[in-house]
């Protein structure tokens, strides 16, 4: 890899100070390291920001906040998420392996970039990697690739399962800018971003800003939940197509949905019709049916990968089946 | 969760002898060592896939602080043997590195930066371009094995026209694609030309005499000063068993800079310069009588292979030796693509032929509405090798089959599928065969025995992680009653008593007789120096004995090898495979819930070793079956992805309880222990027990591997 400079800033305000593009945040590196021996990502310089960032997980009555330099595997453990937010631990006990949880940080974790094989191979034609370039996935091995929201320049999906759980939950994604003396909120339906002609920007955290931490709303999910993930072995190996997915019974009845998927574009994608549809029914194997080909329905796959159209569908209905049982 | 378990009450567990020094990092894997005044070196690799280099520009990478050199094929020391074309063509190595323009696939070495850190080699070889005269490149098997017609591979016996109105018939093609070797360890060799024409190599290898006998040829020098070192290895699974580029990479460095070289593969190198499993295509027709018996075999089979390198591994010899047919016709060919070379990959050439012989057998079962174990014990042949007409020394698969569907609960499969559901999943049991032929080399071995009464068993062959070091221990413990804490085991230097390669499942076999040729010296020797000392000749006495001949070590070697018996025999390995699988009906998804592995093997040496082999191999055999695939793009030429996040061999989430057992009966014709080799077997077959299981459960009929969800739900 290219050489760089190791910098350790002593707060928050040195640390965006120092932010340039060629100067980058360092987490638990294991995504940016990877990008770096690959030569797809070559700072000048590295901030390591996890001493200066909250590795606390705090909860008010109102609302679940997570430290940006909190662990996937710490962020699992807590008794607080266990016990009212368990959708998290799910959907991070889903992704990678003890190790790179032990290692990997929640903004780390939101800001991992895709694992298109195009996109990590710099002999390959990629217009994330080298926007112009083309899309070697589009017409090529899409397997692996989006199903809806999808750009003709871009066909790349969003990884991360934390961040399928972080929005079927509403969270927010808290950060902090150089001249910005108040906390910068963005919620997490608008953070990541659609490829469309700019398939380069993943998301819409502005330039040099920090992220502090996550924040997710009180909510009524605790009990019938589950993340449902499909992938060609497992363990260690990327969403095909994953689901959160999250219910809210009162008597009989759906008293609210959330359903959200991984593995199906550029951004996680929630499934707001199929959560519209649920609202107000008895839950049933039929219902579970129609809400789930609501939400295939709204895909469109590419050449390669049509299959995911009836995975996810066979996915949402296992996921909801899940909500009740597990 | 027990990852396997051994059925038969197996004797006390005891550590392997590497154990503790492979748990406390004690024992040295060939990267690890380091020598005074090393440099490190970075192989730079081609980005286009055919064509041939114009220029390569080095001055950016040459700035870097800590480069010594760049090698490429205009300033590279000249190997001996590619000195010409007709050298070339003799010397037997396919890829003449650095030593010429012509790229034939993307990743060929073209430059070798070296440095004085691993970093500032990584760093300048990033620095390296180069340009190219590109001409098109083809890595399409799909598309390319169509235009290449299948020639007869092996004798016909019998005739097509004899079966061709079989009252059941069974035929179908069968395609596994690319499979990459990426054993944990990573290649890696140092060299250094420790004194004038002498050179020392440590090598991750299966087989130091074989590197050693490449690399003398290559140089054009005597083997005896070649020394090559490989005591641990972090798998070998057959990418060990070829001289890769790094080698002579390393040597010409070497020669260059007159410093040590260490030379380390990157993962991503790990996929395009160690060999892999070629992609194939199979069609196999199979015919059977009323009864069921098998009247004929049709089995044609295709690989991939490298432009510059016809590496080919048969894939049809199973169909020739399994079962007891008349007539069969088997017919192969191989499809050049520009990719690089592929090689030998546990059980190479019959784990792919079993996958088609074996679903085509279980295909005709249903065709038939016969039990599949039934149809097998019905139609294996047990007594002669139907290949050469020789008798089989021992063949005990029935007992293997029968005791399988025991292990298994076979008695819970339904004939019809699609039957069994427990939710949305289905369930289904299937089963396959598998053999190996058991071959033996000759090898040597020595034993020393010094003043404190310890003897060192030493070899030259290697323990790729098999166990051979413990059976040498075991083999030395049983002949000549010494303490196991007595007997020290010594393997992977040139310098020892010669042997083969470790590989193709003979490693034991080959070497057991070694050992016990050796022990049987050492005995006589021992003898001989105990009645000149008036002393009884007992381990206990051995102490003794040296003093009183005033002796400060006794050494013994032998050597031993296949005799008479191979012409009045053939051998065999066999195995049967069962599982028990389930398959989710709305996505897809494959789960292994059980399997069961029954192996005839003759004398197992170590039961725990041995049992290892197998349940590994039958993880092995899962990500075949369910993942493994390296994926091409034939526009750019190349394969996509060289990662291990992407690249989806089993792991342990996958793996099912596994249970493992022999048969336990020795075969006396092969070696002076009866033990033939494991290795291979425990994977051949298995893919076709999960696919069989497959079809049980779903009625889907999986013949592309690896079985994704995506095929099943498409299916
Ligand atoms: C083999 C493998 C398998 C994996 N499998 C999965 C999986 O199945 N599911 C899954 O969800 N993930 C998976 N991951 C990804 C893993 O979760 C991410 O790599 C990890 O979450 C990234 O966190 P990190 O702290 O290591 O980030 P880093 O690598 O340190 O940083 C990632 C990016 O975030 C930026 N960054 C870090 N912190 C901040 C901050 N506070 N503010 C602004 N920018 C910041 C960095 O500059 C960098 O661009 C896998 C990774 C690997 C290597």
């Amino acid at each position: 890899m290219k050489p760089f400079d190791l910098l350790r800033p002593s707060s928050i305000a040195k640390a965006i100070s120092a932010k340039q593009s060629q100067v980058q945040f360092l987490a638990g590196g294991t995504n940016l390291v990877d990008l770096m021996k690959k030569h797809i990502a070559t700072p000048d310089a590295l901030l390591d920001v996890t001493p200066i960032l909250s590795s606390q997980i705090t909860g008010s009555t109102e609302t679940l906040l997570i430290g940006a330099a909190v662990k996937n595997s710490s962020a699992a453990m807590d008794k607080l998420v266990l016990s009212s937010y368990p959708l998290i631990a799910k959907a991070i006990l889903a992704g990678a392996s003890p190790q790179i949880r032990n290692m990997a940080s929640t903004a780390g974790n939101l800001l991992q970039r895709t694992r298109c094989p195009y996109f990590y191979d710099t002999t390959l034609p990629c217009n994330k990697r080298n926007p112009g370039e083309g899309c070697g996935m589009r017409e090529g091995e899409s397997r692996m690739g989006a199903i809806i929201g999808h750009s003709e320049h871009c066909v790349a999906v969003h990884p991360s399962d934390l961040c399928i759980a972080l929005a079927a939950l509403d969270a927010e994604v808290l950060y902090t800018i150089a001249g910005e003396k108040k906390p910068m909120v963005i919620p997490f339906k608008d953070f990541h971003r659609l490829p469309g002609d700019a398939p380069e920007k993943d998301n819409n955290l502005p330039q040099n800003a920090l992220i502090t931490g996550v924040r997710i709303p009180k909510n009524p999910f605790s009990k019938n939940y589950a993340y449902v993930k499909l992938r060609d072995r497992d363990s260690y190996a990327f969403a095909l197509v994953s689901v959160a997915a999250a219910l809210h019974l009162q008597g009989d009845r759906i008293v609210e949905a959330r359903l959200a998927s991984g593995g199906v574009a550029h951004k996680p994608w929630r499934w707001y019709q199929a959560e519209n549809f649920l609202k107000g029914k008895i839950p049933s194997a039929e219902v579970f049916a129609e809400a789930a080909a609501l939400a295939a329905d709204e895909t469109n796959p590419l050449v390669g990968n049509a299959f995911k159209k009836l995975m996810l569908k066979g996915a949402i209905e296992v996921a909801l089946q899940n909500c009740l049982t597990a | 969760m027990n990852f396997f378990k051994t059925k038969t009450s197996s004797p006390k567990v005891e550590g392997r002898v590497e154990g503790v020094f492979k748990v406390t990092g004690t024992g040295k894997y060939s990267a690890e060592y380091h020598l005074d005044g090393m440099t490190y070196a970075v192989i730079v690799g081609s980005t286009v896939p055919a064509g041939r280099i114009e220029s390569i520009q080095l001055d950016q990478a040459k700035q870097v602080e800590g480069v010594l050199d760049i090698l490429t094929h205009q300033n590279r020391p000249q190997i001996p043997a590619f000195a010409t074309k007709e050298k070339l063509d003799k010397s037997g190595y396919s890829l003449p590195v650095l030593h010429t323009d012509q790229i034939y696939f993307k990743g060929q070495p073209i430059a070798l930066v070296v440095a004085t850190t691993l970093e500032d080699a990584m760093y300048a070889a990033s620095l390296v371009t180069a340009t190219y005269r590109k001409t098109t490149a083809n890595v399409d098997f799909d598309g390319s094995h169509k235009g290449v017609d299948a020639e007869p591979f092996g004798k016909e016996r019998g005739t097509m026209a004899a079966w061709a109105s079989a009252p059941h018939v069974a035929e179908a093609e069968y395609t596994i694609r690319h499979e990459v070797h990426n054993p944990m360890e990573m290649h890696a060799t140092i060299a250094t030309w420790h004194a004038p024409g002498k050179l020392k190599l440590y090598d991750k290898t299966q087989g130091v005499n074989s590197v050693q006998q490449t690399v003398s040829r290559l140089w054009e020098m005597p083997k005896e000063n070649v020394e090559v070192i490989s005591e641990f290895m972090g798998g070998g699974f057959g990418s060990g068993l070829k001289v890769w580029p790094n080698v002579p990479l390393a040597i010409m460095a070497s020669s260059q800079l007159k410093r040590p070289v260490k030379l380390v593969l990157t993962r991503p190198q790990m996929f395009t310069l160690v060999g892999y499993r070629p992609q194939s295509w199979q069609k196999v027709r199979i015919g059977a009588d009323k009864s069921g018996k098998f009247t004929g075999i049709w089995h044609q089979a295709k690989h991939a292979t490298a432009i510059y390198d016809n590496f080919n591994e048969g894939i049809v010899r199973i169909s020739r030796m399994l079962y007891d047919v008349k007539n069969i016709k088997t017919e192969f060919a191989t499809v050049p693509l520009n990719l690089s070379a592929p090689t030998w990959m546990r059980g190479p050439g019959d784990c792919t032929g079993a996958f088609a012989l074996e679903s085509a057998v279980d295909e005709l079962s249903y065709v038939l509405k016969m039990d599949p174990v039934q149809l097998r014990l019905q139609n294996l042949a047990l007594r002669i090798d139907p290949d050469t007409g020789k008798p089989w020394s021992t063949n005990y698969m029935g007992e293997c089959v029968t005791k399988g569907a025991e292990m298994i609960g076979w008695g819970d499969r339904k004939a019809l599928p699609g039957t069994v559901k427990d939710g949305d999943w289905q369930i289904g049991y299937g089963m396959a065969v598998g053999m190996w032929f058991a071959g033996r080399q000759k090898a040597s071995a020595a034993i020393r025995l010094d003043k404190d009464g310890v003897i060192t068993v030493e070899t030259a062959m290697t323990d790729i992680g098999t166990g051979t070091g413990t059976a040498m221990q075991n083999i030395a413990h049983e002949y000549l009653g010494i303490p196991k804490e007595k007997i020290k085991v010594k393997l992977g230097q040139s310098t020892l008593p010669p042997a083969p390669s470790q590989g193709g499942s003979t490693g034991l076999s080959s070497l057991s007789g070694a050992v016990t040729a050796a022990c049987e010296a050492f005995k006589s020797k021992m003898d001989a120096y105990a009645s000149t000392a008036g002393e009884q000749s007992s381990p206990a006495n051995y102490s003794l004995i040296m003093q009183k001949n005033k002796l400060t070590e006794v050494l013994a070697e032998a050597s031993s090898g296949p005799g008479e018996e191979q012409k009045k025999y053939a051998f065999c390995s066999g195995a049967a495979h069962f599982c028990k699988v389930k398959v989710h009906s709305k996505t897809g998804k494959v789960k292994v819930e059980k399997m069961a592995s029954v192996v005839d093997a003759g004398h197992i040496v170590n039961q725990q070793a041995a049992a290892n082999q197998v349940s590994g191999a039958a993880v092995g055999g899962i990500g075949m079956a369910l993942s493994e695939e390296q994926l091409t793009d034939n526009r750019y030429g190349c394969l996509v992805g060289n990662d291990l996040a992407g690249y989806h061999f089993a792991v342990n989430a996958d793996a099912p309880i596994i249970d493992v057992d022999f048969i336990h009966k020795t075969d006396v014709n092969i070696n002076p222990t009866g033990s033939k080799g494991v290795g291979e077997v425990g994977i051949i077959g298995t893919a076709a027990a999960i696919a069989n299981a497959i079809y049980n459960a779903t009625g889907k009929r999986l013949r592309d591997l690896p079985i994704t969800p995506d095929k099943v739900l498409l299916s």
